[in-house]
């Protein structure tokens, strides 16, 4: 079957009630969370994870990548209402997002980032239905050899994932490494790192590790600077044609430049977001009026935000590599439900795979036609008290880890970690390193033990054969290439934000 | 002790208990699998080095930055800890109580301890937020939760 007919009968998958309900809810719920004060995309998947852990694989994923979309837009709404960025992606929109807001044009910033998000959005989405496929043509290339130096590959993410510092990213990679070598060996089936603990034998679960890490040391980093509403007034929210007319070709700017960063793999939409706020004030006759509400300011960075996460599936479907913390937690929901990412995603699965990436089609009008009439409401959400809005979280968190497994045990991991990533967290260490390694490890080890059987343990069978090389290869230099732009990048944020740049 | 010394000595230890269990494995291989040249131990052996590596590294040559970190104190340290031992609580009290009195139990504490709402208020949203997390996993989706001693 060709693009066009796989995607066709996405669209029918996609389109059935139990598929666009998901879409619905996961866009409502990612929202609702991306508009609260200080959570991003990152945490409100590993809030809302284990929700989806009811429900049959593609309307779990539909569900996750709805919430991604969702608490991506949210997170704009609180930049530019609140000026408090959920991530560093949404930092470039706060500082011309914001004053527009205090201008009394707060509601047509949003606008301008709905729109722009969507053309982005859906960008990268005809890109993705396009080029993915050609990536995982290559499937039947791939042996261990191949498998490993595209794990390697992979884990050159690990650098963009790191933020200011390499060395913590590469320590917290290890111990996602280490985490992932509990339980069960895979030549032997004999336990190791278990310490006699029958608990550990069945190794640590995934949505344990990223409960705890993300979503419950967020709470506690949340009742720590006791967060609290703030009230914002939204007038109109539709653009002018003058301000549509200012807007688009920064929109379409934001778009390339998003996009075409964004296919490789490790740049994230933090890298991207700065690139493209830049590049619009080098392009603008009257550069002064940027970070005083200039209305490119918000739709460059916004639609290069978009473009980017659109683009990051990619690699992420093609390849299995992730871009951003939050699509390695796309990632970690992929392999929950038993689906490699990678070239054979493609003939293996190619029902998911469509009806996957229709349903981004069909996320990407959902949270038009939800979010522009709903903005109102958005914005009073952002007025729930932390003190009821806290414990539900961590009820969630609970229930949603022990329903995995239904095992008390990951509910004791989970809480044991949540305490860990609320340490590291204050201390800025970067938490995706170690959930991609986690989830590659057992990847990257089944591979390198296959070919190095193969080999009779010789090493050469890496760069001996060409493919296994040429991805060695790219892997050196898009080490080479993300080390450059994230320096560049790392100073931006510190001038930014005035304090230690956390790009992850 | 600074963060980096703790750091390099926590990668230290953890790469030294990685190639100490990496021996173990490899002597297990080499009694199940004979003449097999990788295995289980492999991936050990790698991990366990690059720890070992990274730790002496960030011990005797990194620069290191300096992060100012301030834990909070009074009334939010009194929070967070709270909250933390409320969780740690829930853990405890399931087998025993069962998820449906536990939660109730936990969540009405929840909203005490970060909410700051007085008790009768506490307890009736933590009566709500159960009764709504009992019908939407109990009785819509089916979820096998403990019932503890009580049976519900």
């Amino acid at each position: 079957m060709d693009v066009l007919g796989h995607l066709a009968s996405g669209f029918a998958a996609a389109l059935s009630p139990v598929n666009l309900t998901m879409a619905v809810l996961g866009s409502l719920l990612g929202t609702l969370v991306g508009v609260l004060p200080g959570l991003g995309p990152t945490a409100a998947i590993a809030i809302l994870f284990p929700l989806t852990a009811v429900l049959a694989p593609v309307p779990a994923i539909i569900m996750l990548s709805a919430i991604y979309y969702g608490a991506m837009y949210g997170g704009s709404t609180t930049a530019i209402l609140l000026n408090i960025p959920g991530e560093v992606a949404s930092v470039p929109t706060s500082w011309d997002g914001y004053p527009m807001a205090q201008q009394g044009r707060g509601g047509v910033a949003l606008g301008v980032a709905a729109i722009g998000s969507f053309i982005a959005g859906t960008f990268g989405v005809v890109a993705l239905t396009l080029f993915a496929p050609l990536l995982a043509d290559q499937a039947l290339r791939f042996g261990p050899p191949e498998y490993f130096a595209l794990m390697v590959l992979a884990f050159t993410a690990v650098v963009s994932l790191s933020g200011a510092s390499l060395s913590r990213g590469i320590a917290m990679a290890l111990v996602g490494y280490l985490l992932a070598l509990v339980g069960m060996g895979p030549a032997t089936a004999q336990p190791r790192f278990t310490f006699g603990f029958q608990d550990l034998y069945g190794g640590v679960d995934l949505i344990a590790l990223i409960v705890g890490l993300f979503a419950i040391s967020e709470v506690f980093l949340g009742i720590e600077e006791a967060r609290v509403a703030i009230a914002a007034k939204i007038t109109n929210i539709f653009p002018s044609r003058a301000d549509l007319r200012q807007s688009l070709p920064a929109i379409l700017r934001g778009t390339g430049i998003g996009f075409f960063l964004g296919l490789l793999p490790g740049c994230a939409p933090s890298v991207t977001v700065f690139v493209a706020y830049d590049a619009e004030k080098k392009v603008a006759k009257q550069p002064e009026r940027f970070g005083r509400g200039a209305i490119e300011g918000v739709a460059a960075p916004e639609s290069a935000n978009n473009a980017t996460s659109s683009a990051g599936f990619i690699p992420l479907m093609a390849l299995g590599i992730p871009a951003s913390p939050p699509l390695a937690l796309l990632l970690g929901g992929l392999t929950v439900y038993g689906l490699s990412p990678g070239p054979l995603l493609f003939e293996k699965s190619p029902d998911f795979v469509w009806t996957v990436i229709a349903s981004l089609y069909v996320g990407n009008v959902i949270l038009l036609i939800l979010n522009l009439p709903l903005i109102g409401l958005w914005v009073r959400l952002t007025r729930i008290p932390y003190g009821i809005l806290g414990p539900l979280i961590l009820l969630l968190c609970f229930l949603g880890t022990y329903s995995v497994r239904n095992s008390l045990f990951d509910v004791g991991v989970s809480l044991a970690l949540g305490v860990v990533g609320y340490v590291l967290r204050k201390y800025h260490w970067p938490l995706a390193p170690m959930v991609l390694s986690f989830i590659l490890g057992p990847l990257l080890e089944k591979n390198l033990i296959q070919a190095l059987s193969m080999s009779g343990g010789s090493l050469l069978i890496f760069v001996q054969r060409r493919l296994s090389l040429v991805l060695l290869v790219a892997a050196v230099a898009l080490l080479l290439l993300s080390f450059w732009l994230i320096r560049g990048t790392v100073k931006r944020v510190e001038l930014a934000t005035a304090e230690g740049a956390e790009l992850s | 002790m600074n963060e980096r010394t703790v750091t390099g000595g926590v990668l230290v230890l953890l790469g030294g208990m990685s190639v100490l269990e990496a021996r173990r494995l490899a002597s297990l291989r080499e009694e199940m699998v004979a003449g097999a040249v990788v295995g289980d131990d492999t991936f050990s052996w790698i991990i366990g080095w690059s720890f070992l590596l990274l730790g002496f590294y960030i011990l005797v040559v990194a620069r290191w930055p300096v992060t100012h970190v301030s834990f909070p104190a009074g009334a939010a340290r009194r929070r967070l800890l709270i909250s933390a031992g409320m969780l740690v609580a829930y853990y405890v009290i399931t087998p025993y109580l069962g998820y449906t009195l536990s939660t109730l139990v936990v969540s009405t504490g929840l909203y005490h301890a970060m909410g700051s709402y007085r008790w009768p208020v506490a307890f009736l949203i933590g009566c709500l937020t159960t009764g709504a997390f009992y019908l939407m996993f109990r009785v819509w989706l089916h979820e096998p939760l403990p019932t503890g001693w009580v049976g519900i």
